[in-house]
């Protein structure tokens, strides 16, 4: 490290530092402030940077308003469709790995991937709306969780394919001489050697489900169908007042992904991939 | 010889890689061929009059007022977004390079942002901006200034916007250059310093030389996801005051879903398209070259 500029942590390193820290973390320390305020504090013209009185009230009316119902919504989506595209990318990326289609399909169809990951989603919305309208699956989850592939499956396909191509042949081709199906090898065999790769391609495929906001948006209608992102924007646009509720809300909302941030660093900082976001 | 590579497993693979194959076409191929097909008619969904009037929408999206700022607005959010984002990720990740006391907790902080779902993002700085509540207009008035309409000044309200993303989406820039960062050789950094070589020397003609490729794929990434910016417009904005945030994301949604002119809302997302493949050729060559 000697001689290089850039390791020198003087003075004005830790500066800085506590300056990007305190940016950082401001806004989340803000919400986990306003969802402990009480509700007149939280209008009050001089805001207060630490509560004066600290009440659950928020998360009990939270509580109240059906947040629970709007949580299994988004729990069911986010891993339902993530299990669906888990599925259908693992068995892809391994024909894929294993198999050259001819016309130069596998290329072709990793571009195609790419290209969907590319597309904004509100390019599709229209055509998709108006096809969901007609087969009645606008305003239910399956439906959401269809076209919550647009986003999950092209991502799995090309976390999966980074990870499977790296697979050794070997063992497949031993339990093959023992005898062993096609199909006993891909989940006695294939899956287990994966499995890193598939719990890493979930969390983040889950993560992205349970962001979702624009097809949410326009296919449920029904406020006890709504998922989580929903819910929080129509706190923010319509009930402008109840601040604390809807911080309550985001804080309950954001926690589960936010513990996953330890292992998003490690994964992120074990060598980048392109597959990544 | 294996048989797990051999053409006799063949119809196996297909059988496996079929169904992948069809939710991908199925997803893309029919709503881009019907977008094709609509931009060619007047078509309202509610009252369900279709009528074909060939290349009108383009011209008529073309000549809308709206739709240009709506365009030009996308542009300046995408390209200050992805600037900010990428210059400040480059300077944390120099500022994280080498060792030193709490590293890794740090680290896991910086990247809380990214984290938190955007619509909690949204509502934390719609409480900050507030013009009679928020931090920030409490702020300047305690200095003395007057406070500030954030996201209700026409002239203010879109860059209040892009500082919402520049605040949660440039610890993604700093993640993938810190890595790039950590994967050239310490030598490399050492050698030019023997020579001489000073800080922002060593910076401009060794250090972001060899990070150019993680910086062109931050820029890419970001450029991708800003373009299609619509969820933190309509939590904060709306769109408004009057078209100052209006995207294109936006102006596709309210003419497709407000207006109901189906038509006229996928000539428009025909437009965006053409940009986003234009974006995409350049990703896809970056790509290919990454994967050879």
């Amino acid at each position: 490290m000697t001689g290089s500029a850039m390791a020198r942590k003087g003075v004005f390193f830790w500066i800085f530092m506590a300056l990007v820290l305190a940016t950082v973390l401001f806004p989340i320390y803000w919400i986990l402030i306003t969802a402990v305020k009480t509700p007149l504090e939280n209008i009050s013209p001089v805001p207060t940077f630490f509560p004066k009185i600290v009440t659950p009230e928020n998360f009990v009316k939270v509580m109240e308003t059906g947040f629970l119902r709007n949580l299994m919504n988004s729990v069911f989506v986010a891993f339902t469709s993530t299990g669906i595209s888990l599925v259908l990318a693992f068995l892809a990326s391994y024909a894929l790995v294993r198999h050259n289609f001819p016309f130069k399909l596998n290329l072709i169809f990793l571009i195609w991937v790419l290209v969907v990951k590319i597309l904004p989603p509100m390019v599709l919305s229209i055509p998709l709306y108006t096809l969901f309208t007609k087969v009645k699956l606008i305003n239910s989850h399956w439906g959401l969780i269809m076209v919550y592939q647009v986003y999950t499956l092209p991502y799995c396909i090309w976390m999966l394919f980074g990870f499977m191509k790296s697979l050794p042949l070997e063992f497949e081709q031993a339990a093959e001489i023992d005898g062993a199906s096609r199909m006993k090898i891909l989940t006695h065999i294939v899956v287990p050697l994966s499995s890193g790769g598939i719990v890493a391609t979930a969390i983040f495929s889950v993560i992205i489900a349970w962001d979702e906001f624009l097809f949410a948006l326009l296919f449920i209608r029904t406020p006890s169908l709504q998922t989580l992102p929903l819910k929080i924007v129509s706190f923010i646009t319509e009930y402008e007042t109840l601040w604390g509720e809807l911080m309550a809300i985001g804080l309950l909302a954001t926690l589960p992904v936010l513990l996953f941030s330890g292992y998003y660093y490690k994964r992120l900082t074990d060598g980048f991939s392109m597959g990544l976001k | 010889m294996n048989s797990i590579n051999s053409k006799k497993n063949s119809s196996f693979y297909t059988l496996i890689f079929l169904p992948a194959l069809l939710v991908i076409l199925f997803l893309t191929i029919y709503p881009v061929v019907n977008t094709l097909f609509l931009s060619f008619f007047k078509y309202n969904y509610l009252s369900d009059d279709r009528r074909f009037i060939g290349l009108k929408n383009f011209i008529t999206i073309g000549k809308d007022q709206v739709f240009r700022t709506a365009f030009l607005n996308t542009i300046l959010f995408a390209l200050f977004a992805t600037v900010f984002e990428v210059a400040l990720g480059i300077f944390l990740a120099l500022m994280f390079y080498g060792q030193f006391p709490g590293k890794r907790p740090f680290m896991i902080m910086v990247i809380f942002p990214m984290m938190v779902s955007t619509m909690v993002v949204c509502a934390v700085w719609k409480v900050l901006y507030h013009y009679d509540i928020g931090l920030f207009n409490y702020i300047l008035k305690s200095i003395g200034l007057a406070p500030v309409g954030w996201l209700t000044d026409k002239t203010r309200a879109l860059s209040s916007i892009i500082l919402v993303d520049i605040w949660q989406w440039t610890p993604f820039a700093f993640l993938v250059l810190q890595a790039g960062l950590n994967s050239i050789p310490r030598e490399i950094f050492e050698a030019s310093s023997i020579d001489g070589a000073g800080y922002f020397r060593n910076l401009r003609s060794v250090t972001l030389p060899i990070l150019s490729s993680q910086i062109l794929l931050v820029i890419m990434l970001r450029t991708i996801d800003t373009f299609r910016i619509f969820g933190k417009v309509y939590a904060l904005t709306q769109g408004g005051p009057g078209n100052a945030t209006e995207t294109v994301s936006y102006y596709i949604y309210r003419e497709g879903f407000s207006y109901f002119n189906l038509g006229r809302a996928s000539a428009a997302a025909l437009y965006v398209l053409a940009v986003i493949a234009l974006i995409a050729s350049f990703y896809i060559r970056g790509i290919m070259k990454e994967e050879n």
